[in-house]
């Protein structure tokens, strides 16, 4: 993420069809229970469905998730 | 224009548009070191009902490097927060603002200041006020007591104002954007025009300041008060930023926004210019995300700026020496990337080392100068850009002429400038706006009220 500039994060999510989603749910399927015990919204973040990383958003924290299955079903929604 | 408006996209975001950094001994205090960052540009003084004020959402910084690395050794963070005291109203104010806690105020900002140094987060201040914009002759009737209000002593010598102040920075933008057509000469311009006067294309228009005065100490990397003008020690480097969350989804519930995610980098500035005039246009949004560290990417653009190109078949027959000149700026290499090395201006330096990156870089052992020359360091004084950069310098003339060839003797004793070289200017003078002698230094913005939009020539 060094790299990107927001907006071109914003920009690449919302042009790919595999892009931004507020999962709450979705994130709580697989997460570990602290992730799970987030509260207000979360933001997933997947820039190439393929590698399975997941960047998930909550407040100022930023971690990433390696779940092929779960960027697989996001990709497949989005299309 | 410095930083204003220079990259595609944060044109689009002035709130986080860091448009000009200022670093100097203060002159009044000289202990003391100010560090001034602007963001936004062009502000209209009447441009309400929701008149200009800092980004919530965005992280404002001032960076320090005291090691010649190029990465921030200390860092000071503004974070603010806007209260809203009746939101059934849509008016900024329902009467006089007469003082910074006024109830008739009706959206306060607030903000606090975190000192960041080797990972250690310190909060110096929170909850500090800003003032209010200059809304007019009724609703801040005396602005500058609103103004002397919002500067806080902040503890450990250190002083700080955050709010609206009248741009200090001067410049032709109609004739500089118009092809180059610097008014003074004109007659010599393909355009062929008659020479005018320069207009100050920012005149009467505001910017937010994040203004901090500090001990020198305070950011030298021992901790020293420093002396010698020739030690290493004595240089700082200083550049100023604004962050924006990675996410920011609007789902249409309550503030529209939600922002998520890391602090990303989305403007940045340190020596004025350097992205407007010296990154190519496809490159300067990733300009404004990296940190001074990388800029050795972008060292072409110095070596071999388009304007020096430009400048002789703009105006044929006056820069031949300047057209001839084939090898890779180390002029400009050292003003704007390594600082100037000992032995090139006698008695100062501010070489930070080979890292190149874009930084004013300031040497703390050179006192304020009792006769100030605004040209700085090409008119003799020391004390003056690209040694820091006071409010008052005029540094589209410096950069000019630079760029025009007036400094490549400094490197290259081998190369004569071109007579127009040490005269090119953009017609203006420090005369061309006000300034304040002391603390924040920047002059007190233009009233709404008192202002008429802009008319032609």
């Amino acid at each position: 993420m060094s790299d990107s500039t927001r907006r071109g994060f914003v920009k690449s999510s919302a042009a790919a069809a595999a892009g931004v989603t507020v999962v709450g749910a979705l994130i709580a399927d697989q997460a570990d229970a602290h992730a799970a015990a987030a509260s207000g919204p979360i933001v997933a973040y997947i820039r190439e469905p393929r590698t399975g990383e997941i960047s998930v958003m909550a407040g100022e924290r930023q971690v990433k998730l390696h779940d092929r299955k779960i960027a697989a079903r996001i990709a497949r929604a989005a299309r | 224009m410095s930083s204003h408006r220079e990259a595609p996209a944060i044109s689009k975001d002035p709130v986080a548009d860091n448009t000009d950094v200022y670093a100097f001994v203060s002159p009044d205090d000289p202990s003391t070191v100010t560090i001034i960052a602007n963001y936004l540009p062009l502000e209209a003084p009447f441009g309400g009902p929701n008149f200009f004020e800092f980004g919530p959402d965005v992280r404002y910084r001032i960076n320090i490097d005291n090691d010649g690395n190029g990465d921030a050794d200390i860092t000071y963070e503004f974070a603010f927060q806007t209260q809203v005291a009746n939101p059934n109203s849509f008016l900024y104010n329902t009467g006089p603002i007469d003082s910074i806690d006024s109830p008739n105020w009706n959206r306060k900002q607030f903000y606090s200041v975190t000192r960041i140094s080797r990972g250690r987060r310190e909060v110096l201040a929170a909850n500090l006020p800003c003032p209010p914009c200059n809304v007019g002759v009724l609703s801040t009737p005396n602005y500058d007591t609103l103004a002397a209000q919002a500067v806080h002593s902040i503890g450990g010598g250190r002083t700080v104002f955050a709010g609206q102040r009248l741009e200090g920075f001067y410049v032709d933008l109609g004739s500089i954007f118009d092809l180059g057509n610097l008014r003074p000469f004109e007659n010599l311009h393909i355009g062929s025009l008659a020479a005018a006067a320069g207009v100050n294309g920012t005149n009467d228009f505001s910017v937010h300041s994040i203004a901090l005065k500090v001990p020198k100490q305070d950011l030298t990397r021992h901790g020293v008060n420093p002396t010698d003008p020739m030690s290493p020690g004595s240089v700082i480097g200083v550049w100023a930023s604004a962050s924006r969350q990675a996410a920011v989804v609007h789902d249409g519930y309550w503030s529209n926004e939600h922002q998520a995610g890391g602090w990303l980098q989305v403007s940045r500035l340190g020596n004025p210019l350097f992205n407007e005039v010296l990154v190519g246009m496809g490159f300067k949004d990733r300009w404004n995300a990296l940190p001074p560290a990388a800029d050795k990417q972008f060292l072409n653009g110095v070596q071999r700026p388009e304007l020096a190109s430009l400048l002789p078949v703009l105006y044929p027959g006056v820069f031949p020496n300047l057209a001839n000149y084939k090898k890779p700026r180390a002029d400009l290499v050292a003003i704007l990337l390594t600082g100037i090395p000992a032995g090139i201006v006698p008695g100062f330096q501010n070489f930070t080392g080979n890292v190149q990156a874009d930084m004013l870089r300031l040497n703390l052992a050179i006192p304020p100068a009792s006769n100030p020359n605004a040209l700085g360091i090409l008119g003799g004084d020391l004390a003056g850009f690209p040694n820091g950069r006071r409010v008052f310098d005029d540094v589209v003339s410096v950069e000019l002429r630079a760029i025009a060839g007036a400094m490549i003797p400094l490197v290259d004793k081998s190369f004569t400038p071109d007579g127009a070289a040490s005269l090119l200017t953009d017609g203006l003078h420090q005369t061309s706006t006000r300034y304040l002698s002391q603390f924040p230094y920047l002059g007190t913005p233009q009233g709404g009220y008192q202002t008429a939009p802009l008319g032609a020539l």
